[in-house]
């Protein structure tokens, strides 16, 4: 860890740290209700790959990718994040991890009364001790990290501003500068752009796009949509009833294969430019 | 438009369940009112029976006495010092407080239902209770009334408070916790902002209850209004007692617009 901050120290800028490979061997959740939301998945995420994770709502997108930051535990499986196994950390060590993992969320997950340097802050929590957080004094150098953050996805001037009074794409590019100033070398993205119009949608697409290109970070983002997993990412993973039925390059996914994905024939809303 | 029959679902039938209700507050009501079964003895003769008794009293403090004003500035002073001081303290308990007595806030089980246990307890035992006691413990005056209050608002302001957490969305922890971070980093930078207007809500709420609860308090010597309210009394001074109700009227009415001046500028 100390050594991903030197570096960091070094640039001056919330780079990426050494970017991590993703691994799941036979995972298996099971909810306590009993729902069984992912059957034996095994899947390996290569270090600065951007990976589409498709399926319909309810397939297990959502707790496939919060396996990875441990989030939801998994029943039966290991999940391996860089040189971490997910499922035996617990307590400091888990929240060190995480730490390293950057999530987005469908609905942003911003304190709306709270603003949006604080809101961003929260990405540091893990690089800062909890006395420090109480007395609310941020160090300078997470100052500079947060006002990095937020200055890579544009949003430098709303930094004093309430994070309730943003759009929804000001929120989710707030939310992505939370996720950065964590300085990952993983990031999540679960349903990122389903609460946004269409063109708000394709910039936070190109933010994702961009941070995986110029930071070399592993990205993972769930998808429901065909025709922004195939123009985003090099990789779609197929999710069926929590089964894995498909893997391979997203550019050559066939209609074909995105019906077998969704267990049913196309549909207009299937894509987000119809 | 053309005039195909909609396919409408039956209406599910209700009414079996509302008699059932209905039925069930009639049986309650008669159970508890009725002498012959041990219910409460309520006898509506007595009223006829007595109300003369409490007329001239209230024909009394119809006719306000204000010459008694200028002995009442002191103990209203005090009793605005106790409820003032007393919401400031009880407010600083109840930040950590209301936070882990909520379920978003604070996910240890254990010790969440210890907290809210404290807090049910200190609210059951009723406020002339701990001032009686605190009374003979820290003498006659201020002091053990100040504390009456304080737990007097802790039980409530704590228990509004967490309760707004508790329903409130709190996805915002999600996000907290996916960074890494822990409930009190969580807590501090994300969840406090975001309760302080209903907190500060429940706060000027006390504040006002304070003034009332404090009147009655004096009766056991617990300071302010309550002595004086409690020496006119005494005295039978029934148009000295109406100055002073009155005066506590126009307190707590300048009171709650106040506070809800500020509650609208907290939105």
């Amino acid at each position: 860890m100390s050594a991903h901050a030197l570096g960091a120290e070094a640039g001056g800028a919330p780079s990426a740290s050494a970017s991590w490979p993703v691994e799941l061997k036979d995972v298996t959740v099971r909810y306590p209700n009993g729902v069984v939301a992912l059957k034996g998945v095994s899947v390996r995420i290569e270090p600065g790959e951007i990976v589409a994770v498709v399926g319909l709502s309810g397939s297990g997108k959502s707790t496939l990718i919060r396996t990875i930051n441990g989030l939801v535990p998994v029943t039966e499986g290991t999940v391996t994040v860089g040189d971490h196994v997910v499922s035996e950390l617990r307590g400091r060590a888990l929240r060190e991890l995480r730490g390293h993992v950057g999530m987005i969320f469908q609905a942003f997950n911003l304190a709306d009364r709270a603003s949006v340097f604080h809101n961003v802050l929260v990405g540091r929590f893990a690089h800062t001790p909890t006395w420090r957080t109480l007395i609310g004094a941020a160090s300078p150098r997470d100052r500079e990290v947060v006002m990095r953050a937020l200055d890579s996805v544009g949003m430098l001037e709303k930094v004093w501003g309430r994070a309730g009074a943003l759009s929804g794409g000001q929120k989710q590019r707030v939310a992505i500068a939370r996720a950065l100033s964590q300085e990952p070398s993983v990031m999540l993205a679960d349903e990122p752009v389903a609460s946004l119009d269409p063109p708000t949608a394709h910039s936070v697409m190109r933010d994702l796009e961009r941070i995986n290109q110029e930071r070399g970070l592993t990205v993972l983002v769930n998808l429901h949509l065909m025709d922004l997993a195939r123009q985003y990412t090099t990789r779609m993973i197929g999710l069926r009833q929590g089964e894995l039925v498909y893997d391979g390059p997203a550019a050559d996914a066939t209609d074909a294969d995105f019906e077998a994905i969704y267990g049913r024939p196309i549909q207009p809303r299937d894509r987000l430019d119809r | 438009m053309t005039a195909t029959r909609l396919d409408v679902p039956a209406r599910p039938r209700t009414w079996p369940r509302t008699v059932a209700i209905a039925g069930a507050i009639i049986v309650i009501t008669l159970l508890t009112t009725l002498p012959a079964l041990g219910g409460v003895e309520i006898d509506l003769g007595a009223i006829a029976r007595n109300w003369g008794n409490g007329a001239d009293r209230i024909a009394k403090l119809m006719r306000p006495d204000l010459s008694i004003l200028p002995r009442t500035w002191q103990p209203l002073l005090e009793t605005l010092e106790m409820a003032l001081v007393a919401a400031a303290i009880s407010a600083a308990f109840a930040i950590p407080l209301s936070l882990w007595a909520a379920r978003p806030t604070n996910p240890n089980a254990p010790f969440r239902v210890a907290v809210r246990s404290v807090l049910n307890i200190i609210r059951a035992v009723p406020d002339l209770v701990y001032a009686t006691i605190l009374v003979a413990m820290v003498g006659v005056g201020a002091l053990p009334g100040v504390i009456t209050l304080v737990l007097f608002d802790l039980g409530i302001v704590v228990k509004l408070v967490s309760e707004a957490i508790d329903s409130a969305d709190a996805a915002y922890i999600e996000a907290g916790r996916a960074a890494g971070g822990t409930q009190t980093q969580i807590n501090r930078v994300t969840a406090l902002p975001q309760t302080w207007p209903v907190f500060a809500s429940q706060v000027l709420y006390s504040l006002e209850l304070n003034v009332r609860v404090s009147a009655i308090l004096g009766l056991v010597g617990a300071g302010g209004m309550g002595r004086l309210i409690d020496e006119v009394r005494g005295f039978y001074r029934y148009d000295a007692l109406a100055t002073i109700i009155l005066e506590l009227l126009v307190v707590v009415i300048a009171i709650e617009i106040t506070s809800n001046v500020l509650r609208k500028r907290l939105r």
